[in-house]
């Protein structure tokens, strides 16, 4: 590794391998901690078995690959999918953008959100990135969101090498090599201290249940952002490495605000976690009441019991089928101030989440918004705080949130009828602000359901019955059992019967999106949910389970999935099944279903009978569970 | 090639503290020096929601540990003080000692790095680690809030402290000696040198080491 000088060209071979091999092993590094479950994290035994195939295919054999700068890496088939593009045009620079994308907690963590839903919007826009906007505004109502939380770019530089450099200081490749090694060191040391990988540890832990999830795009150039989305991004320069010819510029702009997502997420799991999901479709039973009948102080005291629910509250909201949770807020008198109040963070909210289920009017509302607006980290963090739970329903209005309220009042009586709907499936917590009233006449049951989730929420579903009979009626008498409103599936099931009342849009959207199989499964998924409620442990583990496998269902939904990238794809099947198989107890009913599912592609929708099967399943659980929570009683 | 020195940012710790913010620092900063064939170690601190990097070599982990044993011990023994830990990587050079200088070998210091330590008094004992739920510790507590406080200003800190090793080993790169051909995960060699027992004063100590350590071109 003597001095370039003389050298010929296998010197500006050697460093033109080091330069490609400096694209690979930074965007390696970036992605192995940024493609949930595929780090070594969690699953450094088990890399080589979830390793995709592609990631096989690649031509670079693992060794080799490690001992490029003196770096042994998982394997991340995330990246060895992307490499191949710079290993052909090592000089073009190269985009890493991570994406956070939240979804509604029907929708499974990983897996979900790459093949049904999150494939619509997100193959749209990668594959438009120019009209990411568009894109985001058209298929929000889907309820995902995303935003741009890191972008790093590598570069060769070659201009500002000659700028800098005088001729007669060259630099050797052992220098060049040496210093890229030290450079990605840091680069490994950095991608962990910033904010977005609290985000992939929460996503990689076992057992939690998350709306959101990160995704990445790798790219040639680099989609402007937005001024806001400017503001928000901070950004580190690594010093960059000179080499005979040019430098290698790595940079990344970071969003330094995800504390509230992360924060979220970080929450101690276990119990937490499952008393939310409970909660959740308890949750949306309260705020059914509230909208309709009680306006009670009751809420204050649900709120504080579940702090945690609000989390995956605001990730309903975000979800597809949450959007009730704003429409809620509007419905009831308290909307409207809190609208007011809250609107600037609305905005941060998935608003169009709201429109499209409510009102189909709701689009135009989306569209104002632009996709930076949901960068919701900052705007959902005031949800997540129990304080800030009163100005979420209000927020999410905004713009639209007038609008949408404006209809809510219009139209009182539906309005509750599709509170209830909503309810389901949408935000818990969000949902509870408005319900606080409500709560009131409830509100000694609350107390004492809080501490028991499980019997809380039936106590919830009975008065959603009795006092809303419209909503309780409509949804719930199609369930047949009050247990299904509970089920993300229930709130699919109330657009439904909804579309002929006053929201027909939102419903339209669900019909799409869910199979008539697939509902059935959900109610009976509900069931099993309360029995699990009051069971303990065990129970908390089949929820978990349940929820992890609802969401190939909803999958077949998107059709627009078949867009998504043939990267992604495989990324994410990689990388979620594993997470699924992964999963403690997902195995018996997830089964060959889920993880088919999601093998197969987005693309793919489930038959009936496939549904008819995972409903089998959920049914074994729940008879299981109840039994098993019987004998715990 | 001239000696770098970092100054990290103090850091004001209580006593429970010390072992992980140590290890932290400590292993980010060789991680980051370490150009031997690594496998990297992701290591989630108990008390801070921090992740921070390991090389994955047991003997080095050995050393640190040990090393922070000690610290803590003299910690004990001078309470209230500041104190610093020294990571220094040098270069065994070979050439013949120079006129005073006894050894064949001799040690040149290229990078040093000092990790200033503000122990906090009350050592109260908080053995149990509670794993990142800081609020969950004494809930009901006014004390517990200002822990809290506390401690997320302690992290706060500690990421600025791993940023700042983060920059200076981007900025600084020239000073650092070819790879040398050997086998292993931390290519140079280091040392950790703390607050020995016997000096009551710090001063003295860097001093001394400033003795030992010798500028290159003092030596030579």
């Amino acid at each position: 590794m003597a001095s370039s000088h003389g050298n010929t060209h296998s010197e500006a071979a050697k460093m033109e391998q080091i330069i490609t091999e400096f694209y690979a092993k930074s965007l390696h590094i970036i992605l192995e901690s940024r493609t949930p479950y595929m780090s070594s994290r969690n699953y450094s035994g088990e890399q080589a078995l979830s390793s995709p195939s592609s990631s096989s295919s690649s031509s670079s054999s693992v060794r080799p690959r490690d001992k490029w700068f003196n770096l042994a890496l998982r394997e991340c088939p995330a990246a060895l999918e992307n490499l191949d593009l710079w290993r052909q045009s090592s000089l073009e620079p190269m985009v890493v953008d991570v994406v956070l994308v939240q979804r509604p907690l029907v929708s499974y963590p990983v897996d979900c959100s790459p093949k049904g839903d999150l494939a619509r919007n997100f193959s749209l826009k990668e594959r438009y990135p120019y009209c990411w906007n568009y894109e985001q505004e058209d298929f929000w109502c889907e309820a995902k969101s995303e935003k741009i939380i890191e972008r790093w770019v590598l570069q060769y530089d070659t201009r500002k090498a000659r700028d800098t450099k005088s001729g007669s200081r060259r630099l050797s490749n052992s220098t060049l090599y040496k210093k890229s090694i030290l450079l990605l060191r840091s680069l490994y040391v950095t991608v962990r201290l910033l904010p977005a990988y609290k985000i992939y540890r929460d996503l990689n832990s076992s057992g939690q249940i998350l709306p959101f999830t990160l995704a990445h795009r790798v790219a040639s150039f680099a989609e402007p952002f937005t001024c806001r989305e400017d503001e928000e991004m901070q950004q580190f320069e690594f010093t960059p490495v000179d080499t005979a010819c040019g430098r290698l510029c790595l940079s990344v702009l970071y969003c330094s605000s995800l504390s509230d997502v992360s924060s979220e997420p970080s929450t101690p799991m276990s119990p937490q976690v499952i008393p939310d999901y409970v909660g959740s479709p308890l949750a949306d039973p309260l705020k059914r009441f509230p909208s309709l009948p009680v306006t009670g102080s009751l809420s204050r005291a649900i709120p504080s019991s579940i702090p945690f629910s609000r989390r995956h509250s605001w990730s309903y909201d975000h979800g597809t089928d949450s959007p009730p949770s704003v429409s809620f807020s509007p419905s009831p008198t308290h909307s409207e101030p809190h609208a007011s109040i809250s609107n600037p963070r609305s905005r941060h909210f998935p608003p169009t989440s709201l429109p499209r289920h409510l009102s189909g009017t709701s689009l135009d509302h989306k569209k104002d918004t632009g996709f930076y607006e949901y960068c919701p980290s900052p705007g959902f963090s005031p949800a997540l705080s129990p304080s800030a739970s009163p100005s979420l329903p209000i927020s999410i209005p905004g713009n639209h949130l007038s609008k949408n309220m404006l209809r809510s009042e219009s139209a009182p009586v539906s309005a509750p009828v599709a509170k209830c709907a909503k309810s389901p499936a949408s935000s818990h917590k969000l949902n509870f602000p408005p319900s606080p009233p409500l709560i009131s006449t409830r509100a000694g049951t609350f107390k004492t359901d809080k501490t028991t989730v499980g019997t809380s929420v039936e106590k919830l579903f009975s008065f959603g019955k009795g006092e809303t009979r419209q909503c309780s009626g409509l949804k719930i008498s199609s369930n047949s059992s009050p247990q299904i409103s509970l089920s993300r599936s229930s709130t699919r099931s109330f657009p439904d019967d909804f579309d002929e009342s006053e929201y027909p849009y939102p419903f339209d959207y669900d019909d799409d999106v869910t199979d008539p199989g697939s509902r059935p499964e959900s109610f009976d998924q509900t069931g099993g949910l309360f029995p699990i409620k009051i069971s303990q442990d065990a129970a908390v583990g089949a929820l978990v389970r349940m929820l992890k496998k609802a969401p190939p269902l909803r999958q077949e939904i998107s059709d627009s999935v078949s867009l998504s990238h043939a990267c992604r794809p495989e990324i994410w099947n990689n990388s979620k099944p594993e997470a699924i198989l992964s999963s403690e107890s997902q195995a018996p009913l997830q089964h060959a279903g889920s993880s088919s599912v999601i093998s197969s592609g987005l693309i793919t929708s489930k038959t009936t009978a496939d549904a008819l099967e995972e409903l089998r399943g959920y049914r074994d659980m729940k008879n299981s569970l109840l039994a098993s929570g019987k004998s715990h009683m | 090639m001239s000696c770098e020195v970092c100054q990290l940012k103090e850091l004001e710790v209580e006593h429970f503290e010390i072992r992980e913010v140590l290890r932290c620092i400590l292993h980010t900063i060789v991680f980051n020096r370490a150009l031997g064939l690594v496998r990297p170690k992701d290591v989630d601190l108990e008390l801070f929601e921090i992740t921070y990097v390991q090389c994955g070599d047991l003997e080095l982990e050995k050393k640190i540990d040990e090393k922070i044993e000690q610290f803590i011990s003299w910690v004990e023994k001078h309470p209230n003080k500041k104190s610093q830990v020294c990571l220094s990587f040098f270069e065994v050079k070979n050439k013949q000692g120079s006129w005073f200088t006894n050894k064949t070998e001799r040690q040149k210091y290229w990078e040093q790095w000092y990790i200033n330590l503000n122990v906090a008094q009350n050592p109260k004992a908080h053995s149990t680690k509670s794993h990142h739920s800081k609020v969950v510790v004494d809930p009901g507590e006014s004390a517990s809030e200002e822990r809290v406080a506390r401690r997320a200003a302690l992290e706060a800190t500690l990421h600025e402290v791993l940023f700042q090793i983060v920059k200076f080993v981007n900025e600084k790169k020239d000073h650092v000696p070819p790879i040398p051909n050997l086998e292993g995960v931390v290519s140079f060699p280091y040392e950790i040198t703390i607050p020995s027992s016997s000096d009551s004063v710090f001063g003295m100590d860097m001093i001394k080491r400033m003795l030992q350590t010798g500028h290159p071109t003092m030596l030579s």
